[in-house]
């Protein structure tokens, strides 16, 4: 500014750099310990024999297979799913529609591993669904397990974030196109077909890729649902914590795989996302008409329908939460609170439930911090560093949970190093997991406030310091906050990178139900779940409220 | 080919609240309409009831003896530019225009052709390959009425199809949109707030507020014989004074404070002494420092615009006028100098008390 090149230590370069050390810290040494792990043998010499070894054994490799064919029907059904929900609901006056689109939004919430215990409790091989069917069916049905299972959860699951982004899309799709096709002859059929789903594309693509992501890198649904149907991330974590043998190298290497191939599906996204924008000025927004007779009770099953199958793995955890159980898990007939009283009250069993909230309150102060630094520098004090710390922290979102949790794990459990086992090492995993997100949020958000505010109070006496923190900082803070909040619920449902990383002091709410699911001890997990449910609603009925708004975007 | 509208007692009902209460119009073939009235008087709301995205609770659109009422949007076979041009976003300007066409079942040498021609009369062929994005605001509107057109719909509507254009543009595109129009022939229905534009491009106008029709006539004939005070002061500008009629053996005219105007085209209807509002145009008076006669006032402002000078003149009982004159050689007449106003009497108008009727003989 002064026209000199002298370098001045003030608060933003020093805080570029204290970020910077951090991100190289905790995102770049562990990530290039496992790259480094994968290519050298335990020998110490360079060998690509870990990657021969997947490629050559089909035991290995054909986990990748299975791991596409799931994801790639489970996002087909999703997207379609979505999108059909997402029209409807913006189409069409559907009673109760405000609760319906809480409900969509709760599915996406709960971690999907929980559908697939859910599931399990309704189709599996012992499960109320399945005892119904079997009393009339002519040929026993043995349960919703491998392929079908896996791919019935994450389309449920998933088909909410399509949702999501798709009816956000609709809403700024400029309706006199859609009458313009009308008056050239279009019928409704070809209006949704020519007009609306072309125009929808890029959303569909970008979300559906997003779905590809979360579902390829799940390990908790295959490794509950999936029997013998084993996907790449189970191998990975079979092969990482495994009993029988485990291989750190070769773990290592899988992990080189997954990261190559989301690393590629991000730049696929890039890349259309790129390809295909429309910017449309919706001078009148889509309205959603009434319609009558039979059609309108048609549409209304298929929403309600639909909806009530994607909830339905919450309303069985709650009501579980509630019944008797047995040894085994079976249930014994009668409603009963020993659930809870094991969970809330016994004092091995609670401390899951504080660690959930004291870490997910710990990483959404230091993501909130540190987002909000980093948004600010990246998009008002452009330099190499602040791109390249942009850059660095846009990292994890492509690294999945369980990759991170081992990358952690490697590079933290020896002196000077030493976190393993503690409390921080699962409050920065999580932050860094979330970091992405909230990043992309705080640029949004900073994106819509013009620099020229900050010049005002800098004109009118503030230093730059004091107008970020009186001026830019309270600006943002609805956005922040209301971001803050959906970080807060995917965090405490975040199963990946914990169930790796925690120890028993250390459990989480996910890792608790996970571990009493595991141990067959299906009540507690069940009054868990239920926990982590009604925090999220609780949490998200806040978010409704801070932000003013009906819709939500992650 | 062209045909005309007939609208008989048409209803239009948004839950409780009736914007049109039973509104007749008929359009003739091949004519160029325009709908024109402030934000809110239901032009629009006619229009997408013409178009079909507007149901009708009450009366009978025909397409000559057609009753459309309940024939869908798609199968009506009208075409529509839309305010913000409505171009589809992911289609290049070819595939834009030859897209009501394929609903058609046209083969693809026919559709080709037909594009190409209707591209040759909006004068946009040499863009027929960009997207939409590549295009000026000029241009997008080329292509939303050659999309239009080129279906060859029985009747053509556009809403407010200027209203985004920039003022040089507008003037520009009203004028191609008036060619094409006469061109093609086809019957249009054109709908606007904005008077200029209308008297320019229009066969007739329908000057509406509230709902209601407030007077149907060619352009020349709305200026200068307005049905109403309401048609008077929205189409120009007009100062509307309160004046008498002086209807005796000897004269006959209006008296408006002292001064008194014969006129020979008032109504049979009009009776003497009769409190009336008389609505002239700031071009209608003739003012005159010197000559003592008419209505004295006093110069408050004025504005040098080049060919005029505004004056701005308040009269005796307080109220201000404005006064067209054209700039002549000599210095404007300074601030605060007593002037006379004479008019010009065969072009002046005269309604009655209320304002609702014009009481020129023949209007």
């Amino acid at each position: 500014m002064n026209g000199t090149k002298e370098k001045k230590l003030n608060i933003w370069n020093l805080s570029t750099f204290i970020i910077m050390a951090f991100a190289i810290l905790f995102i770049i040494y562990p990530l290039v310990l496992i790259l480094y792990k994968s290519v050298i043998s335990g020998s110490g010499n360079l060998s690509f024999a870990y990657f021969t070894k997947f490629f050559q054994k089909k035991y290995y490799w054909s986990t990748l297979i299975n791991s596409f064919k799931v994801t790639i029907v489970a996002t087909v059904i999703s997207t379609l799913l979505g999108l059909m929900m997402a029209y409807l609901l913006r189409s069409i006056v559907i009673a109760g529609n405000k609760y319906l689109n809480i409900m969509i939004v709760m599915s996406y919430l709960s971690p999907p591993f929980i559908g697939a215990y859910a599931w399990i409790q309704l189709l599996g091989r012992n499960g109320f669904i399945t005892r119904i069917l079997n009393t009339f069916l002519p040929v026993k049905f043995t349960g919703i397990y491998g392929f079908a299972g896996i791919v019935l959860v994450f389309s449920l699951q998933s088909f909410p974030l399509v949702y999501m982004y798709t009816s956000g899309a609709l809403k700024s799709l400029d309706n006199s196109l859609v009458e313009a096709a009308e008056s050239l002859g279009c019928n409704l059929w070809d209006r949704v077909r020519l007009i609306i789903v072309p125009l929808v594309t890029p959303t569909l693509l970008a979300s559906s890729l997003l779905v590809f992501m979360r579902v390829f890198s799940d390990f908790g649904t295959p490794m509950l649902i999936g029997e013998g149907y084993k996907t790449f991330p189970v191998m990975i974590y079979g092969q990482f914590m495994g009993e029988v043998s485990t291989d750190d190298h070769f773990a290592a290497a899988l992990c080189v795989i997954i990261i190559g191939i989301t690393l590629l599906l991000f730049f696929l996204q890039r890349f259309l996302s790129a390809k295909f924008t429309y910017s449309m000025t919706a001078l009148k927004p889509m309205e959603a008409v009434k319609i009558g007779g039979v059609k309108n009770i048609l549409v209304h099953l298929l929403v309600y329908g639909i909806v009530f199958v994607a909830i339905l793995p919450q309303l069985t955890v709650i009501t579980t939460s509630f019944l008797k159980t047995g040894s085994g898990g079976l249930y014994t007939g009668g409603f009963t609170l020993e659930n809870y009283y094991n969970t809330l009250l016994s004092k091995n069993n609670n401390s899951a439930i504080l660690n959930t909230y004291l870490f997910g309150f710990m990483a959404i102060v230091i993501v909130v911090v540190l987002g909000i630094i980093i948004a600010y520098l990246s998009a008002r004090k452009r330099s190499f560093f602040t791109s390249t710390l942009d850059t660095l922290t846009m990292l994890p979102y492509i690294i999945p949970g369980s990759v991170l949790g081992i990358a952690f794990l490697y590079g933290f459990n020896t002196k000077p190093l030493l976190l393993s086992g503690t409390a921080i090492i699962m409050i920065i995993s999580l932050s860094v997991r979330r970091m992405p997100y909230t990043i992309r949020s705080s640029t949004a958000i900073i994106g819509q406030i013009s620099p020229s505010v900050e010049e005002a109070a800098v004109s009118l006496g503030c230093n730059e310091l004091q107008s970020f923190l009186k001026i830019t900082v309270p600006m943002m803070l609805t956005g922040v906050l209301s971001g803050a909040i959906m970080s807060w619920v995917t965090l405490i449902s975040e199963l990946s990178s914990s169930i790796i990383l925690y120890t028993s002091k250390t459990q989480t709410l996910t890792v608790a139900i996970y571990a009493e699911v595991i141990r067959s001890s299906f009540g507690n997990a069940a009054a868990y779940s239920t926990i982590l449910t009604v925090t999220s609603i609780l949490s998200l009925l806040i978010f409704f409220k801070v932000s003013g708004k009906s819709d939500i975007s992650i | 080919m062209s045909v005309a509208i007939n609208i008989e007692n048409v209803v239009k009902r948004f839950g409780k609240d009736t914007i049109i209460n039973g509104l007749s119009l008929n359009i003739k073939e091949g004519e160029f309409f325009t709908l024109l009235g402030p934000s809110g008087c239901g032009k629009t709301t006619l229009l997408r009831m013409i178009i079909g995205f507007n149901s009708i609770e009450g009366g009978e659109i025909k397409l000559d003896e057609k009753l459309i009422n309940n024939i869908p949007t798609n199968k009506r076979n009208m075409g529509m530019v839309f305010q913000n041009y409505a171009i589809f976003p992911h289609m290049s300007v070819k595939d834009n225009v030859a897209f009501g066409l394929k609903r058609q079942k046209m083969s693809k040498k026919e559709i080709d052709e037909k594009v190409d021609e209707i591209l040759k009369i909006v004068k946009i062929d040499h863009l027929k390959d960009r997207m939409p994005v590549k295009l000026s605001g000029g241009q997008q509107q080329r292509v939303a009425l050659a999309r239009a057109i080129v279906i060859h719909p029985e009747v053509l509507l556009m809403d407010e199809p200027l209203s985004n254009l920039d003022a040089k543009l507008r003037v520009e595109m009203r004028n191609a949109i008036k060619r094409i129009q006469q061109q093609i022939g086809i019957t249009t229905v054109y709908v606007t707030h904005d008077q200029e534009e209308a008297l320019a491009v229009s066969d007739r106008i329908a000057v509406m507020n509230g709902g209601v029709i407030q007077q149907i006539d060619t352009p020349k004939r709305i200026y200068q014989r307005p049905s109403n005070t309401f048609v008077a002061t929205f189409i120009g500008q007009s100062n509307i004074l309160d004046g008498q009629v002086i209807k005796n053996n000897s004269e006959e005219g209006i008296k408006i404070f002292d001064a008194f105007f014969a006129m020979t085209n008032l109504s049979k209807n009009c009776t003497n002494m009769e409190d009336v509002k008389v609505s002239i145009r700031p071009e209608e008076f003739i003012l005159s420092m010197d000559n003592k006669d008419g209505i004295k006032g006093v110069v408050k402002s004025s504005v040098f615009l080049g060919i005029n000078t505004n004056y701005f003149i308040e009269l005796e009982n307080g109220k201000e006028i404005e006064v067209i004159q054209a700039s002549d050689a000599l210095e404007a007449i300074p601030n605060d100098s007593t002037v006379y106003l004479k008019l010009q009497t065969e072009k002046i108008n005269v309604f009655n008390n209320e304002g609702t009727n014009s009481l020129i003989e023949g209007v």
